[in-house]
């Protein structure tokens, strides 16, 4: 055990899922999600909200991150404190998120005249949920840890 | 894919969700899809509190693929507990009755829901619990 705890009591309650990186199973993580978040007490809103910052963040990690390869890995952690759900998304790292694109600011007039209508994820992430920080995974892929608060 | 999570009563209900969803992906219909659901919740709920005896710290791992029509699904305890077959078994009318012991209603049930189940072979020690489900054509 490297816990130090007992193993009757979990060190935290974790939930772990490994995702092929083929588009339409971020439905799988975000029904996890939901299903774990309404648990605990989430609100309709919040677990929307929790829904769509959890599909952005797979779907960025199944198209860029791992490049679509199906033999590569999403893993999603959920991890239920009493307070606040905490959400890891980490891919493999095919290729490697630019830091300057984890802080967004995107124009909506842009969207109207450029080809390209991406770039709205990682903001989309950010407004919806309370805590976000990108880092590395242990794995060398791209991670993204997200925190969203029961508020009672 | 690959899901595990702590064996504590409750979170069976979150590994059917994240099971039928996978399922539903793959293209299995929705009623098949609820049976799937059904004999999953059955078959942590014996890792939880079997396998693994309510343990918190210990964790259940279920393990999906899906090929073709079909989705095979396995659960795995670390097997504080062995599953021991009891030989024959009593029917449901009997165990109703109370006229045989209710323990296993929860096999019997899985056995009606999904295509193929059963405990398989494990070197590890666990117990290995195999479900399979074929996609019912609408």
């Amino acid at each position: 055990m490297t816990s130090p705890n007992n193993e009757n009591e979990p060190a935290e309650r974790i939930i772990e899922l490994r995702l092929p990186s083929r588009l339409g199973y971020e439905k799988v993580a975000m029904d996890t999600a939901s299903s774990l978040a309404r648990r605990m007490g989430f609100g309709g809103d919040r677990v929307e909200a929790l829904r769509t910052a959890i599909a952005e963040a797979v779907t960025n990690a199944i198209e860029h991150g791992n490049e679509h390869d199906a033999d590569m890995r999403v893993l999603v952690m959920l991890t239920a404190r009493p307070d606040e759900l905490v959400v890891s998304v980490a891919d493999q790292g095919r290729k490697q998120l630019d830091q300057q694109k984890t802080t967004p600011t995107p124009k909506i007039e842009d969207s109207f005249t450029k080809r390209d209508k991406g770039g709205w994820g990682i903001w989309l992430i950010r407004e919806l949920m309370d805590e976000v920080e990108f880092t590395t995974a242990p794995s060398g892929g791209n991670q993204v840890r997200m925190v969203i608060h029961l508020e009672r | 894919m690959e899901l595990s999570f702590p064996s504590e009563l409750g979170y069976e209900k979150i590994a059917r969700e994240a099971v039928a969803a996978f399922a539903h992906r793959l293209g299995c219909d929705r009623e098949r899809v609820e049976d799937l659901k059904t004999a999953l919740s059955e078959a942590c709920i014996n890792a939880i509190e079997h396998g693994n005896r309510d343990t918190p710290g210990l964790r259940v791992d279920v393990s999906c693929i899906g090929a073709g029509d079909r989705l095979e699904v396995e659960v795995h305890d670390r097997g504080l507990k062995r599953y021991e077959s009891s030989g024959t078994v009593a029917s449901i009318d009997l165990k109703l009755r109370g006229l045989a012991p209710r323990r296993g209603m929860g096999l019997m049930m899985i056995a009606q829901l999904a295509d193929e189940a059963g405990f398989t072979e494990s070197a590890d020690g666990g117990n290995h619990f195999r479900l399979v489900v074929y996609f019912r054509k609408l």
